[in-house]
């Protein structure tokens, strides 16, 4: 497996040219397909941030726990301070980077498996808090958007467009640094990493922070897409499986991998939506035995079958 | 007075809870895979009783060795067919396999059995007795004997017969079990095998007490795992002390604080998290460094 890492310039120049070619078709899209490009765009930041997560060893299980608080602090910006639509977003993005830093502190001696249990904690504990908390989040009833407060439809979906090639652009800056090859060592073994000099807690700490900052403005997103938050929506594991089978089907630890699987599965949905209707256990299901297969018999996801024989054996293992 | 009842309520509840963490503490301390989908295995086991009751009118009491007897069938072969080749695999592959199966069998469940509420009522299930002040539901107190005898049981074969040892020398060191003649393929499937037949048994126990969904594993594998954490990862003492810890933490502040009783579902998450970070080997646990 290498590090998220540009394979040449190509696939940044490919994403620049697809990311204007979509900002320039919205307007004249029919509605189902912005619709799809929106989901779609939401979808990768969520798994470029789960991916950059996992590539540097933290394998987060409840990344909704990020995508739920950008989604009530986008509300309690909106509908308490009056903070329209884009400030909202830095809001989001900051309690998410807060949040990611604070996880990772706490968290510091924490191993493997021992962190992803940490996260479902966290993700569950902040479902209940917003259960128990209505004075601040409506609790179960949940939150509406003040009317009027919502941008135009188009309007939202090019600024996610933008906001989820920007997340890409972001790793794909970030991992040229020498920061790809402390994330691999840490990935491998960080206690050998610690003895080449490497500061862990720092790493993990900037990753996520970083990684936390872009699932918050995800989930901002999605309050704006709604117009309606409930902790039992906002802290739903749902969308942290979707990117979790999004990224091991594209290619875990790839620059390429999250974005390739962000299309594949909100094509499926849109696909199993048709067949069995929009029952969703049928399509958890369909994830499920996605993700085991994928796991079993493709562990370096589609982009590492593309580019298997390309790869060389210093890229591998 | 308070006092009796609180007691009560928080031994009958630490009893199922020890069972259930039990379980997952076996099948992480042998094979080293920490089993994301044991929360299912409860449910179905919870599902198993209560069709074999609502359908043949079968105790959930007597249903249990049924069940989990068909746990042991299905974790051996899921094992076999799956995990087997995973045990090498880096941890994040383990961690999203089980996870995988665990959202399959959820819902498989959602869609086969529907998401309606059940429960498993044999008639003693809501009568009660009164000892001095205190109320003892009958069903619960059953449910929690059976629990805590199962317990006994796995106790008695962890450190009585051929194989329970043969697990706990694995579990202890590997290596130095396979130079022992240990055969560790085989006492890994039998251990999973048993650790699915335990939460099985759980949840049979669990059909007549709380409600049946096809969710409901979800909750109560974090709750298993605040248990394991608690009481040191792998350790099935500490397992057991880290039931009773949790069951009382609930039910105190089920009783004591405003709200309570929805407070106490996310004890188990501020439990979970404080002990990972403040002493993640648990109360009595080898440490959470690899």
């Amino acid at each position: 497996m290498s590090a998220p890492r540009p394979s040449g310039s190509g696939i940044a120049v490919l994403g620049a040219v697809v990311t204007l070619g979509a900002l320039a078709v919205i307007p004249f899209n029919p509605p189902l397909l912005s619709d799809w490009l929106f989901r779609i765009a939401m979808l990768v930041m969520l798994a470029v941030s789960w991916n950059m997560m996992a590539s540097a060893g933290m394998i987060s299980l409840g990344h909704s726990a990020f995508w739920g608080l950008g989604g009530y602090c986008c509300a309690l910006a909106a509908n308490v301070l009056g903070v329209g639509f884009g400030m909202s977003f830095l809001a989001a993005a900051v309690v998410g980077a807060a949040t990611g830093l604070v996880l990772a502190l706490v968290t510091g001696r924490l191993r493997g498996v021992f962190f992803a249990v940490a996260t479902l904690a966290l993700s569950e504990g902040l479902r209940i808090a917003g259960l128990m908390l209505p004075d601040l989040t409506g609790g179960a009833a949940g939150l509406f958007l003040a009317p009027g407060a919502r941008p135009p439809a188009n309007l939202l979906y090019e600024v996610a467009v933008v906001a989820a090639a920007l997340s890409v652009a972001i790793t794909w800056l970030l991992f040229r640094t020498r920061l790809r090859f402390a994330v691999r060592a840490m990935r491998e073994n960080e206690d050998a990493a610690q003895m080449l000099g490497i500061n862990p807690l720092l790493f993990r700490a900037l990753i996520s922070a970083i990684a936390g900052a872009m699932a918050a403005t995800a989930g901002g997103f999605n309050l704006w897409y709604s117009g309606y938050i409930a902790p039992d929506i906002a802290f739903t594991l749902h969308f942290a499986i979707l990117a979790q089978i999004a990224v091991i089907i594209g290619g875990i630890n790839t620059l390429a991998g999250p974005v390739i699987g962000a299309f594949l599965i909100i094509a499926l949905s849109e696909v199993t939506r048709i067949l069995v209707g929009s029952r969703e256990g049928y399509s958890l299901l369909i994830y499920g035995v996605l993700l085991v297969a994928a796991i079993s018999f493709l562990p370096n996801g589609l982009y590492g079958l593309l580019t298997h024989r390309r790869m060389r054996p210093t890229e591998s293992a | 007075m308070l006092l009796p009842q609180v007691l009560i309520d928080s031994l009958l509840l630490s009893g199922l809870y020890a069972l259930m963490a039990l379980g997952l503490a076996l099948s992480f301390g042998v094979t080293n895979v920490l089993n994301f989908a044991h929360g299912e295995a409860i449910m179905l086991g919870a599902y198993g009783a209560f069709f074999m009751f609502s359908m043949f009118g079968i105790d959930p009491l007597l249903a249990l060795p049924i069940v989990a007897l068909i746990g042991f069938g299905a974790g051996y072969l899921l094992f076999e067919t799956l995990l087997r080749r995973a045990l090498h695999a880096p941890q994040i592959n383990q961690i999203l396999l089980t996870f995988g199966i665990g959202l399959i069998l959820s819902n498989g469940a959602e869609i086969a059995f529907s998401p309606d509420m059940r429960s498993a009522n044999p008639a003693y299930a809501s009568k009660a007795i009164l000892i001095g002040s205190a109320f003892v539901p009958v069903g619960r107190l059953a449910a929690c004997v059976v629990a805590v005898v199962l317990s006994a049981a796995l106790l008695w074969w962890l450190h009585r017969t051929e194989y329970g040892r043969a697990c706990r020398a694995v579990a202890q060191n590997r290596l130095a079990a396979t130079l022992s003649a240990i055969n560790l393929n085989n006492v890994y499937a039998v251990a999973f095998g048993l650790s699915i037949a335990i939460a099985a048994a759980t949840g049979a126990a669990l059909s007549s007490v709380t409600p049946v969904t096809p969710f409901m594993g979800f909750h109560l594998l974090v709750k298993a795992f605040a248990i394991v954490v608690l009481g040191g990862m792998g350790s099935v003492g500490g397992a057991l002390i880290g039931a009773l810890l949790l069951g009382f933490l609930e039910t105190l502040v089920a009783y004591f604080v405003p709200d309570g009783i929805g407070w106490a579902e996310g004890v188990a998450f501020a439990v979970l998290f404080a002990v990972l970070i403040l002493r993640p080997g648990g109360v009595a646990g080898r440490a959470v460094h690899q």
